[in-house]
């Protein structure tokens, strides 16, 4: 569960997130949508402790990440923009690397990175070095390093940005499971249909602020839009 | 298993898969040694010449007395022959003239190092001797021929012994003694030859160790700040829940594993070149005991913390491993620094110079390579002095780890 509210947060002149507030439950897969810029990346870099807000508050299963940065970080598993991973370390290396920054026990360690292995069909490159990865292998060491410590709370900074339409299935069908094991699923995206295929809520972002938050008919429905896309454009039309 | 040791052990993982950072530390410390065998080994050689002697000579018919005494005095002649002068009649004419292309000869054959140097004797050598006249001979020489300067010593040297000789038979000739026309004698006493040299080139060892504690840990210190910017991996690993501070001396402590184990292999190696040099042909001797080594070990081994602390620290305001590169490159040569205080300062070592850090190391390593104890004291000053500053170094690079804009940018 994360609850975001009334967030501000300013790099130098540039007001990057204007009171940002919005909420995702358990259970459910809630999109941020927003253009390039709109303060998107900015918001969810505060809800995982990266970057301290101005003002507003952030909390994850009730935990404040302003006051206890690393304990909300416990509840949450990460998959930021950046891939970022060691070209000279095999995927196998990368998730034990994370599991053991997490302080996991060896025997669930090696429990939770054979399961992860398999479910991300990653017995391939498990043991191949991380240099010369496509973009979707590189996208599924990302994801389960990010879960190896089994969170309750999964953010995804674009997690579908640049993948094939292979992968892109293969990515959908994991957050469902995730969302049938009842997680707090929030991800950010700026293509529509991403969106509309993924998620169960949608939060509207633009230039820093929260435009909309609801289910996606009920967005479709108070725009009187038959897509996510017409839908999208009305509200930031509107807002200006 | 701490934060920081798991940090540790993935950076090592990581750099020892790393062709570049294994280089560095596996073939730098190799030059040093290298150069130092090779340096000792040249001076030998020439030391070993100027016992060998050969000295080629014109005219050698002309003065049999001198060629004699050069040949007792242990130099060995080549006689030169003049080939642009058959005849022996012009030979023996009087005056007689050296033809100008064999002068342009000898000065072509020293040009192209046939030849170090050549005596040539005037072919009035006799006549103008028996009119107790002087004598020019003349030594055909090339003075930015440093390896032919031994040798050119020992001739002038045993030249001007006969040429003593000589006078003093002159004067005794005419009823007078020889001590009044030397009223001083100098008697040189040469203890600057090959050994002071050799000194000179013991005394680069601090320098080659120092530098190495600098070279071999670059990799990894690279690798772990301006590396993990450009592949934008700092993002995911702190939203892992873990202090900035473990991170750091993870990386701390990986760095300083090359930079140390790249200094013990210097001295290693060094050890084992000075072993394989004869230095007993200089007269000198250079042994070490264990005690000595621990010794050494102890000045240089907090450098290796000194010296990636450093870069850690200037590395993480690189946000590429060429910027990284770029700055570490003028830091490596802060070393020198140490050196050349040395060779325009020639004043004893101070307890002041411990609180310096590569400064105390220096001249502390160049005391104890040059056989002297300094007193443990200044040891353990010289230790908790470097200690301190990479205390402070490291605790620098926590801050500005962190900081949001060296996370993003």
């Amino acid at each position: 569960m994360i609850e975001v509210d009334g967030l501000r947060k300013r790099f130098k002149q540039v007001r990057a997130i204007d009171g940002v507030s919005f909420s995702a439950r358990d259970g459910a897969i809630t999109g941020l949508l927003g253009h390039n810029g709109a303060g998107k990346s900015t918001s969810l870099r505060i809800l995982y402790g990266l970057l301290t807000a101005d003002s507003g508050s952030a909390l994850v299963d009730g935990i404040n990440v302003m006051n206890e940065p690393q304990k909300a970080q416990e509840n949450i598993g990460v998959m930021t923009d950046a891939h970022g991973l060691y070209p000279r370390l095999t995927a196998r290396e990368h998730i034990e690397y994370f599991a053991q920054l997490r302080k996991l026990d060896k025997s669930i360690i090696d429990k939770r990175t054979e399961l992860l292995i398999e479910q991300l069909a990653m017995e391939e490159i498990a043991d191949r070095r991380a240099e010369g990865y496509s973009q979707g292998e590189k996208m599924k060491v990302c994801l389960a390093r990010s879960l190896i410590h089994n969170p309750q709370n999964i953010i995804m900074d674009e997690p579908t940005n640049g993948l094939d339409v292979m992968t892109t299935r293969s990515v959908r069908t994991i957050l469902q499971t995730l969302k049938d094991q009842n997680k707090c699923i929030l991800l950010s995206s700026h293509i529509m249909q991403e969106i509309s295929a993924l998620c169960d809520e949608v939060i509207v972002i633009s230039e820093g602020k929260v435009l909309m938050q609801g289910s996606l008919d009920a967005l479709l429905t108070s725009t009187g839009e038959s897509d996510l896309e017409e839908a999208f454009m009305s509200i930031t039309r509107a807002s200006r | 298993m701490s934060i920081w040791l798991v940090i540790t052990r993935k950076e090592l993982l990581d750099a020892i898969r790393d062709r570049r950072a294994l280089m560095a530390l596996l073939l730098f410390p190799v030059i040093g040694p290298f150069v130092i065998y090779f340096m000792f080994n040249t001076i030998v050689d020439i030391a070993e010449e100027a016992k060998d002697l050969t000295l080629p000579i014109v005219g050698a018919e002309y003065a049999p007395d001198l060629v004699d005494f050069l040949e007792q005095s242990g130099i060995k002649l080549t006689p030169i022959v003049n080939e642009y002068e058959t005849s022996s009649e012009a030979r023996n004419s009087k005056p007689y003239i050296y033809p100008a292309r064999l002068l342009a000869d000898i000065r072509e054959k020293i040009e192209n190092r046939t030849y170090d140097f050549v005596l040539l004797i005037p072919p009035d050598f006799s006549i103008r001797l028996g009119e107790s006249k002087t004598v020019n001979l003349e030594l055909f020489h090339e003075s930015s021929r440093a390896t032919a300067q031994a040798k050119m010593g020992r001739v002038q040297q045993t030249i001007s012994a006969w040429h003593q000789e000589t006078a003093s038979l002159r004067l005794m000739a005419r009823g007078i003694s020889p001590t009044i026309a030397r009223p001083v004698s100098i008697e040189k006493i040469d203890v600057a030859s090959p050994q002071a040299r050799a000194q000179r080139i013991l005394g680069m060892i601090p320098f080659f160790i120092i530098v190495a504690a600098f070279v071999c840990g670059m990799g990894i210190a690279v690798d772990a700040t301006a590396g993990e910017r450009e592949r934008k991996s700092l993002e995911p690993l702190l939203v892992n829940p873990i202090q900035r501070t473990s991170i750091v001396v993870g990386k701390w402590m990986a760095a300083a594993t090359f930079s140390g184990l790249g200094l013990l292999l210097v001295m290693v190696l060094n050890l084992l070149a000075l072993n394989q040099v004869p230095l007993e042909q200089l007269g000198l001797s250079f042994s070490i005991s264990a005690t000595e080594i621990i010794g050494i070990v102890m000045i240089t081994l907090p450098l290796a913390f000194f010296a990636t602390a450093l870069q850690l620290f200037v590395g993480i305001f690189a946000k590429s491993f060429k910027d990284a590169q770029a700055y570490l490159s003028v830091i490596s040569m802060l070393p020198m620094a140490p050196l050349f205080f040395n060779i325009f300062n020639t004043v004893d070592r101070e307890l002041w110079m411990s609180l310096v850090p590569m400064l105390g190391q220096h001249m502390l390593l160049a005391d104890v390579v040059a056989g002297k104890n300094p007193p443990l004291f200044d040891f353990a000053v010289a230790a908790v002095s470097v200690v301190l500053f990479s205390l402070v170094f490291i605790y620098g690079a926590t801050l500005v780890f962190k900081r949001e804009r060296i996370i993003f940018s």
